[in-house]
């Protein structure tokens, strides 16, 4: 009998062990579930009140100071994020070369200057999901991807000489030749020969292609992209609260419509 | 630890047996686990042939950027490169953070890589010295500073490692360039930039170096094209920053001067002005050189050329680039007799930078030509050029 109720008395304490391990464990859980969702915090997030960008100014239409002001899509972007977050906003133009030291030594908050992400970076700095793709499309009136080896006349492609958009189709050529390539002295020139017919398709980065048709209104060729260039806000690594604000103001700008309007007005 | 080496302790330990048996089997043990432990395979790059650069242009050349190269194919490929376009000369990068990482100790092996790629492709090299080691300049907590903070108690130091280069190559460098771009306080360890704090660097940097090797050719100023004027945080404008620097003494500790000089968007033979940026620049140094007596001194244009990005407000088209940059070479060779060198910035870099700074170089990071660089051999190597390689506008039918 005081075999048996030791036992039971065993067995019942080592459930109650259980059960408090499990509470305790669950307990945990909860704190750091409850953490991982809670909001990030604003003031601790821009500790000094003010988000302070980092911006180089000799990139237009993202950023160019015009000798009075700093004006572009980057610049209107940064503002609109500022106003999600309610925080006053402060530009500072730095060139290239120092843009990222002044991320890393905390002269700015964050980096909003047509920055395309880098994977080498990432042991330092943080990226936000991309506001634009710069990649380059092909664009043409015809669906350039049916024009194979087996037809008769050959794709005939456009490009600027010496571009990005050479350099990706004279790959092309050694792949496939299936090409004409028509070179020309400016990209407006090669979408100029598609959309005269004398091209069956150029090939130039998006936001030349978006230039192009703000003052060619009556043209709305089909175009795709070919390769893949995504602008997004650098961030320092270990800014992570600031980065989920940021991230998720500029979810915010997406849904809201915003981000397009803004593209839209410059590009 | 050599293959050799780890037989040599395996046979030992058989060797010893029942005296020894306790340390024999250890050192058994410890061979077995040395020779089970994977070693690097050496990726030494076989030097080659002795090679001789053809050109028709002995101005023209190129800056590198090796020393960020990890692999050693790719430095030697890159030099062929600046060997087949017709390069005499190359500028590249030394820093002393690299070679000397500890007070007094030396590692040259990344150093000596190059340099003894760079002579094997027959190629002249102008080394440029900087980068301060982090034993070299203050690092608190309280007071971090960047890899170009150079404090003035580090002058002699600086000084020592430039001595112990131009020793160590002595045959195989033509000149060393001290310091790059000292007139940006990016490039001065975000300070406000001190032309009197320089002259007193390359007054130490000069004694030391011709005691150790007094054929070796010092270099100054490589001072940035820039317009700020006095207290700009940012720097000062090189016109300024050179006058200052013979104020302070400087004709007498340097034996040329580098020169920066780019064409942003105007073609190579605009007109030069104190409040324009543009390659012609350059004459104006050459003016102030010349009003304090240095008129005999050779310059040597460390880093020239124009950008093709399609969006940064200091770049021109892909077209003009490479036409401009040939006029630049034929207008030098007709008119700056003082020229020693044009060095085109830059051939390649070890990987991209993605933004503008990539359409600058002649070789994209993986090693494809790009249009530019084959013009520009065509003019170096004396070759017929072919045609303009583009359409006419195209015209509606």
């Amino acid at each position: 009998m005081a075999a048996a109720a030791r036992r039971r008395l065993k067995l019942a304490s080592a459930a109650r062990s259980a059960i408090l391990a499990f509470a305790i464990a669950g307990a945990l859980a909860i704190v750091v579930l409850s953490r991982r969702s809670a909001p990030p915090d604003v003031k601790s997030a821009f500790p000094a009140g003010e988000i302070v960008i980092g911006v180089d100014a000799s990139f237009p239409p993202f950023a160019l100071d015009n000798g009075e002001r700093i004006e572009g899509l980057d610049i209107d972007l940064a503002s609109a994020l500022a106003r999600e977050l309610e925080l006053p906003i402060r530009f500072e133009n730095i060139g290239f070369y120092a843009l990222h030291d002044a991320l890393i030594s905390g002269r700015v908050d964050m980096l909003v200057s047509a920055l395309r992400v880098d994977p080498a970076r990432m042991d330092d700095l943080r990226y936000t999901q991309s506001y634009f793709d710069n990649g380059l499309v092909v664009v043409g009136t015809r669906d350039t991807a049916q024009a194979d080896a087996e037809a008769p006349a050959k794709a005939r492609i456009a490009f600027e000489y010496a571009s990005s958009a050479d350099a990706e189709i004279r790959a092309w050529e050694v792949d496939g030749q299936w090409i004409t390539m028509l070179p020309y002295e400016l990209p407006e020139f090669a979408l100029d020969a598609a959309r005269l017919g004398l091209a069956d398709g150029a090939v130039v980065d998006a936001t030349t292609l978006r230039l192009y048709l703000r003052a060619r209104s009556e043209w709305t060729p089909r175009y795709e992209y070919i390769t893949h260039e995504p602008y997004a806000i650098a961030l320092r690594i270990d800014r992570a609260e600031a980065w989920r604000l940021v991230d998720g103001a500029l979810d915010a700008l997406k849904e809201s419509g915003e981000l397009v309007t803004i593209i839209d007005s410059w590009l | 630890m050599s293959r050799v080496k780890h037989r040599r302790a395996w046979s030992l330990a058989l060797a010893l047996q029942s005296k020894r048996r306790a340390l024999a089997r250890l050192l058994l043990f410890g061979s077995l686990l040395a020779l089970a432990v994977p070693r690097p395979v050496s990726d030494r790059v076989p030097l080659g042939e002795q090679q001789i650069v053809e050109t028709a242009n002995r101005q023209v050349c190129v800056h590198t950027l090796l020393e960020n190269e990890v692999q050693e194919a790719k430095i030697k490929r890159s030099l062929v490169l600046a060997r087949e376009l017709g390069a005499a000369t190359i500028v590249q990068f030394f820093p002393w953070a690299y070679y000397e990482p500890q007070r007094g100790r030396f590692s040259w092996d990344g150093a000596d890589r190059i340099i003894s790629h760079a002579n094997r492709q027959g190629l002249r090299v102008i080394a440029r010295l900087g980068l301060v080691p982090e034993w070299a300049r203050p690092n608190g907590a309280d007071k971090p500073t960047t890899l170009n903070y150079l404090p003035a108690e580090s002058f002699d130091d600086f000084a020592r490692y430039a001595a112990a280069f131009a020793r160590r190559y002595a045959e195989s460098v033509a000149a060393v360039i001290i310091w790059n771009e000292p007139n940006l306080s990016f490039e001065w360890g975000y300070r406000l930039v001190d032309p009197g704090a320089y002259v007193r660097l390359l007054r130490a940097a000069y004694g030391q170096i011709k005691a150790a090797n007094s054929n070796m050719l010092v270099l100054a100023g490589a001072l940035a094209p820039t317009l700020e004027g006095a207290g700009s945080a940012a720097g000062l404008n090189e016109l300024d920053y050179l006058t200052a620097m013979y104020q302070d003494g400087a004709r007498e500790i340097f034996d040329a001067l580098a020169i920066h000089t780019y064409g942003f968007r105007d073609a190579p033979a605009a007109e030069p002005a104190p409040q324009r940026l543009n390659f012609r620049r350059a004459e104006l140094l050459r003016d102030i050189m010349v009003a304090h007596g240095d008129a005999d001194k050779r310059v040597f244009v460390t880093e020239s050329g124009w950008n093709d990005h399609p969006r940064w407000s200091g770049a021109v088209r892909p077209s003009r680039r490479t036409a401009y940059t040939i006029q630049a070479f034929e207008f030098v060779a007709a008119n700056w007799t003082w020229l020693e060198n044009l060095c085109v910035w830059a051939l390649r870099f070890p990987a991209d930078l993605l933004s503008h700074p990539d359409n600058f170089t002649l070789v994209s990071a993986d090693f494809k030509r790009k249009p530019i660089y084959y013009a520009l051999q065509d003019y170096a190597r004396g070759w017929e050029r072919s045609e303009t390689p583009w359409l006419p506008p195209p015209v509606a039918g």
